[in-house]
């Protein structure tokens, strides 16, 4: 199955969220989940940064865009990986800000058929304007039978 | 934040970060999923898990992320890691060891970073996650 979209919808805004303040016991919580032993991730006061892939715990407030192609609607997909770029740490009391673009669709045929994969970006800016991260998610779509 | 850090000087290119075993346990899963307030069957529950397909309650891929994340960091220096790029491969089954492994595959003297390749395998050796980060060093 060709996949045909059309590739203007790449790169549109379909979603932007803004989250609660980040607590400081959250980013302790979430460091010592991955047994963080650093203390500029582990102990409150005004060092205490988030560990760098906390970011990745937000996300849009809709994951796809509505103009998603027909053809991918109605599949289940798989998280088939992230690249992330870091910018400024995220700080408690921080208020981040996730603006979702449909970045890239494209198709890979490997051993067991067609896959298409829908890469989702989250652009992550604090209250300040400020980039604390830019996250593209890739989600993969095994090709019908 | 970034005191303390490995010093660019002193970095070789084919030098090796780790490998760091880790026994990942059930407990450590559930503390992540629910540190991110996803506490869903398949990160928690081998029964839920089951439900939905999978062989027993998995690791989240975003967890694995975090988990070569401390050995870039443990390597390089807190906060010394710029980009991170992983592709998830296999299903990280907790309740075993895992390794976390990297080698320097490049450095850059203009701009004193470092090309990484990181993954981690199974105690069989099966590379379950692989990727690449740039880190910034002194």
């Amino acid at each position: 199955m060709a996949l045909e979209f059309d590739r203007s919808i790449l790169g549109e805004e379909f979603d932007r969220t803004e989250h609660d303040p980040v607590a400081a016991d959250e980013l302790i919580a979430f460091a010592r989940a991955l047994g963080e032993a650093s203390p500029c991730y582990i102990e409150p006061g005004p060092a205490l940064v988030g560990h760098p892939t906390y970011c990745i715990r937000f996300r849009g407030g809709k994951f796809f865009p509505d103009n998603l192609p027909e053809g991918l609607r109605q599949r289940m997909s798989f998280d088939a990986g992230k690249d992330i770029e870091l910018g400024v740490p995220v700080r408690a009391g921080d208020r981040i800000t996730v603006v979702s673009t449909l970045h890239d669709l494209y198709e890979k045929t490997g051993r067991s058929g067609s896959m298409f994969f829908v890469v989702v970006r989250f652009t992550m800016t604090n209250q300040r304007g400020e980039l604390v991260a830019i996250v593209d998610n890739r989600m993969m779509y095994r090709g019908q039978e | 934040m970034t005191a303390g850090g490995r010093r660019f000087d002193d970095v070789l290119e084919g030098d090796e970060l780790g490998p760091v075993a880790l026994f990942l346990s059930k407990d450590q899963v559930r503390a992540y999923a629910r540190a991110v307030d996803h506490y869903f069957p398949r990160f928690t529950d081998d029964e839920g898990a089951r439900r939905e397909g999978l062989p027993g309650m998995i690791t989240p891929g975003n967890m694995s992320m975090g988990l070569l994340t401390t050995l870039v960091d443990g390597w390089a220096g807190a906060g010394r890691l710029r980009r991170l790029g992983t592709t998830f491969r296999g299903l990280v089954l907790p309740d075993r060891t895992i390794r976390l492994c990297g080698a320097v595959t490049q450095k850059d003297d203009a701009t004193r970073t470092a090309e990484l390749d990181v993954w981690m395998e199974s105690d069989e050796g099966e590379r379950l996650v692989i990727g690449t980060a740039t880190v910034t060093l002194d």
